[in-house]
């Protein structure tokens, strides 16, 4: 009888593997479903617009309806995906199945990662698609009727548009890596998602404690303030849709370097759920 | 590259596993300063009752914890390494697979990500399916799989990189008889192919039928380690089998055996063993239908 | 004790954490900070202190949370459907509520003004009896009451929209088409026709009325300054679009410009040269 000696270096191929079967998983488990019902509340809530009699603020309406569903079902997809498909792992398993085999921890932990982020940026692609599709035809119908609101040519800068989908999946992706680090030391599915929905608020409300830091007058308390506003990330800065909304370019170096903000983050907190995780006792 | 192996297939020397629970410092000792050698080639059975640290050695050994003293060592290399999983397969406890894959794609699978080449992992993947029985079901999701099913698509996963050593935790478990059975043959078969099985198992008898040596762990302590023969055999008696004797040659027997300074100690009428009987009166199962 | 926590390894994981994030914290500060210096730019103060009695606190963390888009969206639907009614204290609170909650869309500060100087004198009207039983004097007494709401309102919004022609226009027809303040509406209409993007048409409206007004050689002064300006063929070199040539009316102009040579008697050798 022989043996095999080798040594096993770290392997994109293999943190594919996983991610391959961590997407599938979602899809056999019909989590695309319920972007269908996305799609019908958003053509709904488009039809509602009309009924109003905007005019040309209606694709205004149409945006921050679509932006913002994308933004809340966005952001629970990711947190439910997430704990749920790290937590189906460790309930079911098959962690321990898998981790029995020559992989390293890292090549788990990112490859869960990539699978969730890649079920995240379909998410992201289809609702932007959809909104644009929608907005496309909105604006036809309304330059059509009311030229005069068009003098400067179309509104809606759909480029812009496109980059402003880009960011909230950058941003999903940093909470799915924070999702990823709470699921790698807490013991229940349940935990990781609200803990997850907490983080979530904190980080959207993280420039509060930045700004609130010149004002406050105790040392211990200032500092704090400072400490928080330095733990959480920024995720108001992802939301371009809010503070630019349809008209307004983005500025491409401002798009880059929120891009970059989002993949450090990434790889950091990516980094230190596997540290996490690596100490965790299957 | 691959070599002759000179080292054990497992090695443990002086281990020990504490469990943290709490802030406290309160600890669970679950195995303590064990130190166990299972050679290649051999099947090794694990005994003990629940708790007394049988699972927390397996998953020393697959890497899956780390040992808070002590060192093991898989063919020669420390047990923490990545690869000294290359040439391990392991099937959990009741394993629970990725319900949504076929039979087929989770062997595939874990084939990949065993690194088995492209090129040979269809034959492979084929091979080991076959091997387990489950060539007709490879197509169906692993959720439809009996438990007798889960357990070898668990077996044909942990073979499909061809491993040396391999572990099974309770691979009977909530396996009827007829399964059990079966994985008794498997595991005979791979031995016959020269593998290191290290198999744990609460059927004794079973283990006693198929294992080569044993050791008992209890609170996390060896107690008893050997050869199941050595082990288990009186050497010092013997039972004949003869057809059934009237009283009278019984006691012309009994004088014989006198007037040669030996003894009669029992007569018994032989019992054939209930899961033989059981096997004998029950149909076996198609390949690839359920076993349960 | 102290032993005891250092074996503790959830602890120290803890810890290694919190570091780590807050050294990352640090040093992406400087590399987060521009842009969001940019989305700060884009975020007019949010008066929270108008808004807290309006406000739940779901919807107080919805518009801190980075939503104020969509509840100001929320908002406005909810005034169409209380303006629907009729209901006029609703309809004027939920107008200030929607741009208090985001005062960069312009649609909300129109159509807000116009709801207050057109709609609620019309409700105001049909509750004290109608047109035909109300007195005139009465009439116009609440025209005037509701458009200096509106043109408050409306100055209100120069605030977050300095440069609008959209809003002079807004009130030059406030003052117009209501107040019948002709001389105020010109004003406005110039003011209007002076900012960046105003539609070509507020420069022809302000002339229009002058003429109105009697004042003739003021309007014949402005249209002939105004008609070098005007685009008058198509040029996309230059940027010039089929629209807005159409717009700018150019020969419409010219031909006002001939009718006051006629009115101000000007000679043929004085009459103004394309």
């Amino acid at each position: 009888m022989s043996i095999t000696h080798r040594s096993v270096p770290f392997s994109l191929g293999r943190l594919g593997i996983v991610a391959g079967n961590t997407f599938l998983e979602a899809v056999r488990q019909k989590l695309f479903n319920f972007l269908l019902l996305l799609a019908v509340a958003l053509v709904a809530s488009a039809q509602l617009f009309r009924e109003f009699n905007f005019g040309s603020s209606e694709l205004k309406f149409i945006s921050d309806f679509g932006f913002g569903a994308m933004v809340f079902f966005g952001s629970t997809l990711t947190i439910a995906a997430t704990a749920q498909l790290f937590f189906s792992e460790i309930e079911n398993r098959t962690a321990l199945t898998i981790l029995a085999k020559p992989i390293w921890r890292t090549e788990f932990i990112f490859g869960k990662f990539l699978g969730v982020f890649a079920v995240v940026g379909v998410f992201c692609a289809l609702t932007t698609g959809l909104l644009l599709a929608l907005l496309y035809h909105r604006e036809n119908v309304l330059m059509a009727a009311n030229a005069e609101a068009f003098e400067q040519g179309r509104i809606i800068h759909y480029g812009d548009l496109v980059l402003m989908g880009v960011l909230q999946w950058m941003k999903f992706g940093v909470l799915a890596a924070i999702t990823l680090l709470i699921a790698s030391f807490s013991n229940t599915n349940l935990y990781t998602v609200v803990m997850g929905f907490f983080v979530l608020v904190i980080c959207h409300l993280q420039y509060l404690a930045r700004d609130a830091y010149g004002s406050v007058a105790s040392l211990p308390l200032r500092l704090l303030v400072r400490l928080l506003g330095y733990v959480f990330p920024n995720f108001q800065v992802f939301n371009l849709a809010d503070q630019i909304g349809i008209g307004a370019g983005i500025d491409p170096a401002i798009f880059l370097r929120v891009a970059g903000y989002a993949l450090i983050y990434i790889a950091v907190i990516g980094g230190l759920a596997v540290y996490s995780f690596r100490n965790r006792e299957i | 590259m691959t070599n002759p192996n000179p080292a054990p297939a497992i090695e443990i020397t002086g281990l020990t596993k504490d469990f943290s629970l709490n802030l406290r410092g309160i600890k669970l000792r679950a195995v303590d300063n064990l130190t166990l050698s299972i050679p290649d080639g051999q099947v090794f059975g694990l005994l003990g009752p629940n708790g007394s640290g049988k699972s927390t050695t397996i998953k020393i050994i697959l890497g899956l914890l780390e040992p808070t003293v002590g060192e093991c060592k898989v063919f020669g290399t420390p047990s923490g390494r990545v690869d000294s999983r290359l040439n391990v397969g392991y099937l959990p406890e009741a394993p629970y697979f990725y319900r949504y894959l076929s039979g087929r794609e989770l062997v595939r699978f874990y084939g990949r990500i065993c690194g088995v080449s492209s090129k040979i992992l269809p034959d492979r993947v084929r091979e080991v399916i076959d091997w387990v029985g489950l060539s007709a079901a490879a197509h169906r999701r692993v959720g439809t799989y009996s438990k007798g099913m889960l357990q070898r698509i668990g077996l044909a996963q942990a073979l499909v990189h061809d491993p040396q050593l391999i572990i099974l935790d309770e691979p009977t478990a909530g396996v009827d008889p007829v399964g059990s059975a079966e994985i008794s043959e498997l595991i005979l078969k791979l031995k016959k192919q020269g593998k290191t099985v290290l198999i744990t198992s609460h059927l004794l008898a079973q283990i006693e039928d198929i294992c080569d040596r044993v050791a008992i762990l209890d609170h996390g302590k060896l107690i008893l380690e050997g050869d199941v023969n050595e082990l288990v055999g009186q050497r010092d008696r013997q039972s004949l089998i003869v057809d059934s004797l009237p009283p009278t040659e019984l006691e012309e027997l009994r004088g014989w055996l006198a007037a040669r300074g030996h003894v009669l100690n029992a007569v018994e009428q032989p019992r054939t063993r209930l899961d033989q009987l059981f096997l004998s009166k029950v149909s076996r199962p198609k390949k690839g239908g359920d076993i349960t | 004790m102290k032993s005891k926590l250092i074996n503790f390894r959830p602890l120290w994981t803890g810890v290694l954490v919190a570091t780590v994030l807050v050294v990352t914290g640090v040093v992406v500060r400087p590399f987060e900070e521009p842009a969001w210096v940019f989305v700060r730019s884009k975020q007019p103060a949010l008066k929270l202190d108008s808004l807290q009695g309006a406000l739940g606190q779901g919807v107080t963390v919805g518009l801190l949370g980075g939503f104020r888009a969509i509840v100001a969206d929320l908002f406005w639907i909810k005034t169409n459907s209380v303006w629907e009614d009729n209901n006029l204290p609703a309809t004027q609170t939920f107008i200030k509520l929607v741009t208090a909650v985001d005062p960069r869309p312009l649609y909300f500060w129109q159509n807000g003004a116009r709801m207050i100087a057109y709609d609620m004198p019309n409700w105001r009207i049909t509750a004290g009896g109608g047109y035909d039983a109300m007195p005139k004097a009465q009439q116009r007494l609440i025209d005037e009451e509701q458009s200096a709401i509106a043109l408050k309102y409306l100055n209100e919004a120069f605030g977050y929209h300095p440069n609008s022609a959209l809003l002079y226009v807004e009130i030059a027809n406030v003052y117009l088409n209501r107040l019948k303040d002709n001389e105020s509406a010109a004003e406005a209409y110039r003011m209007a026709s002076m900012q960046p993007n105003a539609p070509f048409y507020a420069a022809r409206i302000y002339p229009e009325l002058l003429r109105k007004m009697g004042r003739n050689a003021e309007a014949y002064a402005w249209l002939k300054q105004l008609y070098p300006t005007l685009p008058k063929q198509i040029d996309h070199a230059k940027g010039v679009t089929e629209f807005e040539v159409q717009s700018a009316m150019a020969p419409v102009v010219l031909s006002r410009i001939r009718e006051l040579e006629q009115e101000l008697n000007i000679p043929e050798s004085k009459a103004f040269t394309p």
